[in-house]
């Protein structure tokens, strides 16, 4: 058998990303356009949902130089080509983060059992030698009978993978690096 | 248990780490389809430009200073297969270690030559290019004032949202390296390695360039965080 080659190991993006990956919002205008700006490209009134928060550090403080990357699939349960990705630095002065999309619907592992719907959540920041991965479900029920969940001892967590919601159109997904509230994260 | 072969969360020597970091271990699960697709971009996003970052923010067709270098490598699977059609985007600070952001208080200069960022997205063999400045190393806050070393940031979209990486390449040589922090969270030493670009004499432009060579191997799906091996360095 072929040996593997050694993947190429993660380090932090620095407090400085905006530079590469939102340079607009810097005034640093060189690209055409950036990515991640709107998922699913002019969404109907009728489909859009609002997503914000913010992402709390150990001291209970707001993280100002994050970024989010989430990644969905679309109201049929496909995931296809860029539609479904957003990209959002969190506020330099407040911490929150926003996201317009639209409500993804359920979809399949890779052996054919449904998920609940849910976003993917990917967070970068000064401090994180490697990236934190989450999920924002959006039905609590579907969340508890998730099979994925089952066998860890998580009971009393798993409402951090879910938002406050205001209305079926505006959720607060905020998102704790530690502490009682600390969210779940994941690996694969 | 710890992967050694990727940084640790919680790292003391990196001040930053230790708030920022969680204290439950990760909920290992298995691939869904969130991770085994992932979004993909297409060249019309780029303009021709955008690999040359010392012409993409120049207005009057000036240099920015400093030692021009070209930045190139493969992108790869974990077989070795190059990968095609991979956003890559770097960042950096500028030849006197300045960044063009409103959070660096380093008191040394900007370049109105120089933006610091650039993207690409790799050719049907994985292939990709940068022309660049070498950036300067700088000090920053941490145990007291420290030295990063001189470094490009890089950020990598694979073919499946699995592989996404965001990293730092290094120079190869620099005195740096072996006391910063960030590359130390690294625990096995062999896999720290392989963030140095190493000097390419072969990759040159009238023989007035530098080239450094720097290949990105992204995680296949049988791999998982837990159990990464490392082989044949
Ligand atoms: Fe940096």
């Amino acid at each position: 058998m072929l040996k593997k080659l050694s993947e190429t190991p993660s380090q932090t993006a620095g407090p400085f990303l905006h530079i590469g990956c939102t340079p607009a919002a810097i005034d640093i205008n060189v690209f055409r356009y950036e990515i991640g700006l709107a998922p699913f490209g002019d969404i109907s009134f009728d489909d859009v949902i609002n997503i914000k928060g913010r992402i709390f550090d150990g001291n209970n403080e707001p993280v100002l130089d994050a970024m989010i990357e989430t990644w969905q699939c679309d109201s049929n349960g496909n995931y296809f080509g860029y539609q479904g990705f957003a990209r959002k630095a969190t506020d330099f002065e407040t911490g929150e983060y926003f996201i317009k999309t639209i409500k993804p619907d359920s979809n399949n592992d890779n052996k054919g059992s449904q998920i609940s719907s849910y976003i993917s959540f990917w967070i970068v920041a000064r401090g994180m030698n490697r990236p934190l991965i989450t999920r924002m479900y959006f039905d609590k029920k579907g969340l508890e009978n998730n099979k994925i969940f089952k066998g860890f001892n998580i009971k009393k967590r798993l409402n951090t993978l879910l938002p406050q919601t205001k209305d079926n159109k505006n959720f607060i997904f905020d998102i704790h690096l530690q502490g009682k509230k600390e969210t779940i994260f994941f690996e694969f | 248990m710890i992967n050694k072969y990727q940084p640790k969360r919680n790292f003391p020597d990196y001040k930053s780490s230790i708030i920022r970091s969680p204290r439950e271990e990760p909920l290992m699960i298995k691939l869904t389809n969130s991770e085994i697709t992932g979004p993909m971009f297409k060249k019309e996003i780029l303009n021709n430009s955008d690999n040359d970052l010392t012409i993409n923010f120049s207005k009057n067709s000036e240099k920015p200073l400093g030692q021009e270098i070209f930045v190139h490598g493969f992108v790869k699977d974990e077989n070795g297969n190059g990968l095609k059609d991979i956003l890559i985007e770097i960042w950096q600070a500028n030849a006197g270690g300045k960044y063009r952001h409103r959070n660096d208080t380093n008191e040394v200069s900007l370049d109105k030559n120089f933006g610091g960022c650039g993207r690409f997205i790799t050719s049907l063999d994985g292939y990709y290019i940068f022309k660049t400045i070498e950036p300067g190393a700088y000090p920053y806050p941490n145990r007291g004032i420290e030295w990063r070393p001189k470094h490009i940031h890089f950020s990598i979209f694979g073919s499946m949202f699995l592989q996404r990486l965001v990293t730092q390449m290094y120079f190869e040589g620099d005195p740096l390296i072996k006391f910063c922090p960030m590359v130390n969270s690294i625990p096995d030493v062999n896999a720290r390695k392989l963030l140095i670009g190493k000097l390419d004499l072969s990759k040159t432009e009238n023989e007035k360039i530098l080239g450094y060579r720097f290949d990105i191997i992204l995680r296949g799906k049988d791999q998982s965080y837990f159990e990464n091996k490392i082989e044949g360095l």
